[in-house]
C-alpha cells in the first residue's frame, strides 16, 4: 500500500550527468521524503488536503515515470496566434517562437545548475529535489516585449498509469521585458498519475509576467505545483487559475515582493464537481515598502467536491505603505460539497492597508426563483448564476480572443460535464 | 383566464390569505388595492409559483390546475410577474438573459428559436418604445440599475416575452411621474382581447394611467369589496379603514 511508500535510492542512479555533490543533495532529499512520506492533515500546510489519505484511497502503487514518447497527433489551438513550447510528461520536446525575435529568448530543457540547492521541509518539494530531471528553462532577455502569447502545452500521454512525474521549470523575465503565457494542460491518460512540479519565476526590474493556467478537459491526474516567485522593483506578476476538472490539484504559491513598487495579482475561478479536490495556497511576502498584492479566489462546488483556499499575507517591518487585499468567495451548490478557507495576515509594519474577506454560501433562492419566472428551469437558472459568479474573474483578461477562449472552456466546465 | 376559488395561504404557520376569490376573463384589467400586510404580494408570489407557502383552495389558469404547474412552466404557458423588487444577478448579461428567456418560452410554445440578430432588433425596438437606454441592456442584470430602470426593465421583459396573464406587483412604487407614465404606456399598448392584467398597488395614482375594468379591495387576506374604477377614487378619499 501507498501508506508505506518508499522510493529506492537506485532511482537517483538513473539520472544522467550529475556530479557527486548533486547526487548527495538528491539522496538527502529522498531520504527526507522516505522518512516523512506523503504529507498528512497533521501538518498545518496540509490540514485540509490529507494527501496520504487521498493517495492510499486511490493508488495501489506509484512508480517513477521513465517514458517520454514523441507526439504525432498533437494539434495547436486555432483560436488565436501564439508561440508555443510543447512538454510531454514534463519533458521539453520542442518550441516555436515564430512571432518573436529569437535572439531575445532562450529556451532549454532541464539543467541542474539552474536551481539552487535549497532546503525544504515540504516532503513533496524534497521528492521533487531528489528526482527532477525534466522541465524547461525560459529566459526573456532585457528590453523585450513578447508580440504574441506563449502557450505552454503541458501534455500527458496515454500510457501514464500509477506513475510519479517530477519536473522543474524556471522562467526569467529580465529588465523592462514582458511575457504572457497560457499553461494549457492536455491529459490523454485515462489512468491515475501524479505530477509534482517545482517552478521558479524571477522578474527583474520593470518586468511584467502574466500567466493563465487552464485545462483542456477533465482529467484523472493528481497535480501538485510549488511556485517560488521572486519579484524585483517596479515589476508585476499576475496569475489566473482556471484549473477545473482535475481529480486533485494543489497550487502552492509563494511570492516574494523584493523590490519597491512591485505588484502581485492572483485570481482564480474554479468549478469543482464529482469528488474533485483542489487547493490553492498563497503566501505573499511584502519585504520592502510600497508594494501591492491582490488575491481573488472564486470557487463553485458541486457534488462531493472539496475546495480549499489558504492565503497568507506577510508584511515585514520595513514594508511600509503596503497595499494588500485578499478575497475568497465560494458558492456551494451541493449539500455534499465542502469549502475550507484559512486567511492569515502577519503584519509587522504600521503604515499599511491590508485586509481580507471570505464568504461561502448557497445559490440564492430568490435569484433562482426570479430566473425561473422567466421560463428557465432550475438547472438552467443555477448554471446561469454559476457562470455569472465565475465570469467576473474572466472579465479581467484583456485580450478579447483569449477571454473568449477561456470563457468557452469555463462554459464547458459548467454546462458540459 | 384566471380563476381563484377560496384561496387560503400561510407561511410559517401565519395565515396570510383567508379565502380569496377572483375571476379574471381574457382582455380584462383588474386592480387589487390594499394596505400593507393585506396579502397583495403573497398573492403575486403564489401565482408565480414561489415555494414556501402552504396553500388550499383552487387556482385555475386557462382551465388548468395552476398548483400542478412548476414555476418555469407557468412562465412558458404565458404567466408573467413583474417583481416589486427585481433581483440583481451579478455576472449575467441582461441581453443574454433576455434572449435565453425568450427562447425557452418560444421553444415551449413550439416556435422556432430567435437568432441573435433578430433578437437584437426586437429588443432595440421595444427598448425605444419604453425610453430605455440601450446601454443598460449590455450591463449585468439589474446590477446597479436605478429603481426606475429596474421597473422599466421588468416591463421590457413583459413586452418581449409577450405573456397572456401579467401580474404587476407594485410596479409603481418608487417611481417618478415620468417613469410611471412610461410604464403605464408600456402596459396600455400591450392591452388586447386575449391578454389579462392583474395590477397590484397601494395607490390610486397608477390607476389614473392604467385604467382597470375592475377594482378589488384586499384586506386581511380577503377581497372585501369589488367595484369599478370609481372604487379606487373612493378609497383615495376615505382610506382603507372606512371601506372595511
Amino acid at each position: 500500500m501507498i501508506e508505506n511508500f518508499k522510493i529506492s535510492l537506485k532511482e537517483i542512479d538513473k539520472i544522467n550527468l550529475i556530479n557527486q555533490e548533486d547526487k548527495n543533495y538528491r539522496i538527502k532529499n529522498l531520504e527526507f521524503f522516505n522518512k516523512k512520506g506523503f504529507p498528512t492533515k497533521k501538518e498545518e500546510d496540509w490540514k485540509f488536503s490529507d494527501l496520504r489519505e487521498i493517495f492510499s484511497k486511490n493508488f495501489k502503487k506509484i512508480d517513477i515515470n521513465d517514458t517520454y514518447p514523441e507526439e504525432n497527433k498533437f494539434r495547436l489551438i486555432k483560436e488565436f496566434d501564439h508561440n508555443y513550447i510543447l512538454l510531454i510528461n514534463g519533458r521539453l520536446i520542442r518550441s516555436d517562437f515564430k512571432f518573436e525575435d529569437k535572439n531575445k529568448i532562450k529556451i532549454t530543457g532541464y539543467k541542474e545548475e539552474n536551481f539552487l540547492r535549497e532546503k525544504s521541509n515540504n516532503p513533496l518539494i524534497c521528492l521533487n529535489n531528489a528526482l527532477s530531471n525534466e522541465g524547461y528553462n525560459l529566459v526573456v532577455e532585457k528590453d523585450y516585449k513578447f508580440e504574441k502569447v506563449l502557450v505552454i502545452y503541458n501534455l500527458f500521454n496515454e500510457d501514464l498509469s500509477e506513475k510519479i512525474l517530477n519536473n522543474k521549470n524556471k522562467i526569467i523575465v529580465k529588465k523592462n521585458s514582458e511575457l504572457h503565457t497560457i499553461e494549457y494542460t492536455i491529459n490523454r491518460s485515462k489512468n491515475k498519475f501524479f505530477n509534482n512540479t517545482y517552478e521558479n519565476i524571477i522578474l527583474y526590474e520593470n518586468a511584467k509576467f502574466k500567466n493563465i493556467c487552464i485545462q483542456a478537459g477533465r482529467s484523472e491526474g493528481y497535480f501538485h505545483k510549488f511556485l517560488n516567485g521572486s519579484i524585483k522593483s517596479d515589476s508585476k506578476y499576475s496569475s489566473f487559475i482556471f484549473s477545473s476538472g482535475l481529480k486533485f490539484n494543489k497550487q502552492d504559491i509563494k511570492i516574494d515582493l523584493e523590490g519597491k513598487n512591485s505588484d502581485c495579482e492572483i485570481k482564480s475561478a474554479l468549478f469543482l464537481n464529482k469528488e474533485d479536490h483542489q487547493e490553492i495556497k498563497t503566501v505573499v511576502n511584502h519585504l520592502v515598502p510600497n508594494c501591492k498584492s491582490f488575491q481573488k479566489i472564486k470557487s463553485v462546488l458541486d457534488s462531493n467536491a472539496k475546495g480549499v483556499y489558504q492565503g497568507k499575507i506577510f508584511v515585514k517591518d520595513i514594508a511600509q505603505k503596503t497595499n494588500a487585499y485578499q478575497l475568497s468567495k465560494a458558492l456551494l451548490i451541493s449539500e455534499n460539497s465542502e469549502f475550507d478557507s484559512k486567511p492569515e495576515l502577519e503584519i509587522y509594519a504600521d503604515d499599511v492597508k491590508c485586509s481580507h474577506g471570505s464568504t461561502s454560501g448557497n445559490v440564492d433562492e430568490n435569484s433562482i426563483h426570479y430566473l425561473m419566472t422567466r421560463g428557465l428551469t432550475k438547472k438552467e437558472a443555477t448554471q446561469l448564476l454559476i457562470n455569472g459568479f465565475l465570469k467576473e474573474i474572466i472579465s479581467d483578461i484583456k485580450s478579447e480572443t483569449i477571454k473568449k477562449f477561456v470563457e468557452n472552456k469555463l462554459e464547458f466546465q459548467v454546462y458540459g460535464y | 383566464m384566471l380563476e381563484i376559488i377560496n384561496l387560503k395561504a400561510s407561511i410559517n404557520k401565519r395565515d396570510i390569505l383567508n379565502g380569496l376569490n377572483l375571476k379574471i376573463n381574457p382582455g380584462e384589467v383588474h386592480a387589487i388595492m390594499g394596505p400593507n400586510g393585506s396579502g397583495k404580494s403573497t398573492l403575486a408570489n403564489i401565482l408565480s409559483g414561489k415555494n414556501g407557502y402552504k396553500i388550499t383552495g383552487d387556482l385555475k389558469y386557462k382551465g388548468e390546475n395552476l398548483k400542478d404547474i412548476p414555476v418555469e412552466q407557468r412562465a412558458q404557458k404565458g404567466i408573467f410577474l413583474a417583481f416589486q423588487y427585481p433581483i440583481e444577478i451579478p455576472g449575467v448579461n441582461t441581453n443574454n438573459f433576455l434572449k435565453t428567456s425568450l427562447n425557452t418560452i418560444r421553444k415551449a410554445k413550439g416556435e422556432k428559436e430567435i437568432d441573435t440578430l433578430a433578437f437584437l432588433k426586437l429588443v432595440k425596438e421595444k427598448a425605444k418604445e419604453l425610453g430605455i437606454d440601450e446601454k443598460i441592456l449590455s450591463r449585468q442584470l439589474n446590477v446597479g440599475f436605478s429603481g426606475g430602470e429596474k421597473k422599466k426593465n421588468e416591463i421590457l421583459q413583459m413586452k418581449i416575452l409577450d405573456p397572456n396573464l401579467v401580474i404587476l406587483d407594485e410596479t409603481d412604487s418608487g417611481l417618478d411621474i415620468d417613469a410611471l407614465k412610461t410604464i403605464a404606456d408600456g402596459v396600455n399598448s400591450s392591452r388586447s382581447k386575449d391578454k389579462s392584467f392583474l395590477v397590484i398597488t397601494h395607490y390610486q395614482r397608477l390607476l389614473d394611467y392604467i385604467k382597470p375594468d375592475f377594482v378589488h379591495v384586499l384586506s386581511s387576506g380577503k377581497i372585501v369589496k369589488s367595484g369599478s374604477r370609481e372604487l379606487a377614487l373612493e378609497l383615495e378619499k376615505k382610506g382603507y379603514k372606512k371601506i372595511n
